[in-house]
């Protein structure tokens, strides 16, 4: 079985082995990169700046959480507003290959800006096994790029330290639990955030939209789970859909957007199901949606396929 | 005991290493390994991968020379394919695929499903499957859409299964690869 002490024993000495000199973390608060923060910080202590990269697609409160999050760890911390950047670069990327990749060029550029600044040469990410797995190679096929393996530009000028290459999600939970991580539980989230849940054209707009309909599921979810109809899922998001249908809207024609919400239960991600909610949580969230973003939404629908052959997220 | 995972570029590749690591000394090799490399291997995976076995048999690169080697070896998804295949067996695209949960009907409870109850679930994600098993073959388990789920072979200990024991929906994974790893020990010990 697993040894999450073993691990970090043993991840503690690996980092402070490779790393010569400094190095920043990649950090979105997510669980790995959070892990792979703290086993890098009690490895190499000052040398390491995690930096916290705003791209503007993050979900509500995020930011702000994060930084709270790290204040405790004592470990140097510094956040970026990049979401101009951002969008700018994602003008027009409706691809979602295309997309994951613009966004992890982006990254990286960020990153070297602020290792030059702190004189790192190395960058420490929260890469795990999925990440590698899905973003093929020699023999295997490209499912999606991850944007910190697969999305990584060739010309990159830093080296990496990826301390949970081997590791799935429920092996790194472990970890953080007994690092007495805050995130532990955290559901994932992607590393190209909102812009792979937003299928349609990635504008401020656009992004708020599914941003806010994110919150409500994650809301009502929590909700539901703490009344005890359900538990809570693996994951659980919404995603808008570029397209449009008709509704009515208090005698009136509505031409409006859809919602799907997605929801599904894994061990380690590399296949689920989708989750069994409630019909009744299913009508809150619709409920909901289409009434508090009327203006946006007049149709919510519920993803119920499992990976394979779908994957978790839709792009 | 030492096994080696060849690596067919299947999603699920590093999976099998991770049940196998807590059983045995696992290592994932690339397809293209010279046998001589293996020769310390006490039983081989031949893991899944995207190439259609059928139609693109380029990209399975030496599985065959190790289908030659004297070891328990354990075909899974395009694995049991090739080995079918290698064996004189038929394969072809599946007239329904099969993509996440199948319910498994189990035949013979001699060897890989040892221990496990007639019926089961099991995750599968498949294109292509075996049409006709080679002769000196038994199909061991079926599924209603798939005939040949799992094979064995009556004078080796070659063993295949078209579904993914390695991941975590399907009952029994762990206890399949423990069943393989125990036939193994015995081959090893003559």
């Amino acid at each position: 079985m697993f040894d999450a002490e073993k691990f970090i024993d043993e991840a503690i000495a690996s980092v402070r082995e490779k790393t010569k000199g400094k190095a920043i973390i990649a950090c979105s608060g997510g669980v790995d990169s959070s892990v792979s923060a703290v086993i890098a910080g009690r490895a190499i202590g000052d040398r390491l700046l995690a930096v916290f990269v705003d791209t503007g697609l993050m979900r509500k409160g995020e930011a702000a959480e994060v930084e709270e999050m790290f204040r405790d760890t004592g470990i140097n911390f510094k956040s970026v507003d990049a979401s101009k950047e951002y969008f700018e670069v994602l003008k027009g990327v409706t691809d979602p290959e295309q997309k994951r990749k613009v966004i992890g060029e982006k990254f990286i550029r960020i990153f070297e800006r602020e290792a030059k600044e702190f004189g790192a040469k190395y960058l420490v990410q929260g890469t795990i096994a999925p990440d590698w797995i899905e973003s093929g190679d020699g023999v295997r096929d490209i499912i999606k790029s991850h944007h910190n393996v697969g999305g990584l530009p060739k010309d990159m000028d830093m080296m990496l330290v990826e301390p949970l290459r081997d590791l799935y999600k429920d092996e790194v939970r472990q970890v953080a639990r007994k690092l007495g991580i805050k995130s532990s539980e955290r559901q994932p989230f992607p590393g190209p955030g909102l812009a792979v849940r937003c299928l349609a054209e990635i504008t401020p707009d656009n992004v708020a939209v599914v941003r806010e309909a994110c919150f409500i599921v994650e809301d009502e979810i929590r909700k539901a789970a703490e009344a005890g109809k359900m538990k809570v899922p693996w994951q659980y998001f919404a995603v808008l859909l570029p397209t449009r249908s008709v509704g009515v809207q208090g005698d009136r024609r509505a031409y409006g957007r859809v919602i799907a919400v997605r929801a599904v239960d894994s061990i380690d991600g590399m296949t689920a199901a989708h989750s069994d909610i409630p019909l009744s949580v299913l009508n809150a969230i619709s409920q909901r949606i289409t009434s508090k973003m009327k203006n946006e939404v007049n149709r919510v629908v519920y993803d119920i396929t499992d990976k394979p052959p779908a994957t978790i997220e839709w792009e | 005991m030492k096994v080696y995972i060849i690596d067919n570029g299947g999603q699920w590749t590093h999976r099998e290493w991770r049940v196998l690591r807590d059983m045995a000394d696992a290592r994932i090799v690339r397809n293209d390994t010279p046998p001589g490399d293996l020769a310390d291997a006490d039983a081989l995976v031949l893991s899944g991968g995207a190439p259609s076995v059928a139609s693109d048999a380029g990209r399975m690169g030496r599985n065959s020379d190790y289908l030659e080697m004297d070891v328990p070896i354990f075909g899974i998804c395009a694995g049991m394919q090739f080995l079918s295949e290698h064996f004189g067996g038929t394969l072809g695209p599946g007239d329904d695929p099969e993509y996440g949960a199948v319910e498994l009907t189990i035949t013979s409870h001699d060897d890989i499903f040892k221990g496990m109850p007639d019926a089961i679930e099991v995750w599968a994600s498949h294109n292509d499957e075996v049409k006709t098993v080679p002769d000196g073959f038994d199909v061991t388990a079926s599924s209603v859409r798939c005939k040949a789920e799992a094979v064995r072979c009556r004078d080796r200990p070659i063993f295949g299964v078209q579904f993914h024991p390695e991941v975590e929906n399907t009952q029994y994974g762990p206890e399949m690869f423990r069943n393989f790893l125990e036939i193994a020990s015995r081959h090893r010990n003559g």
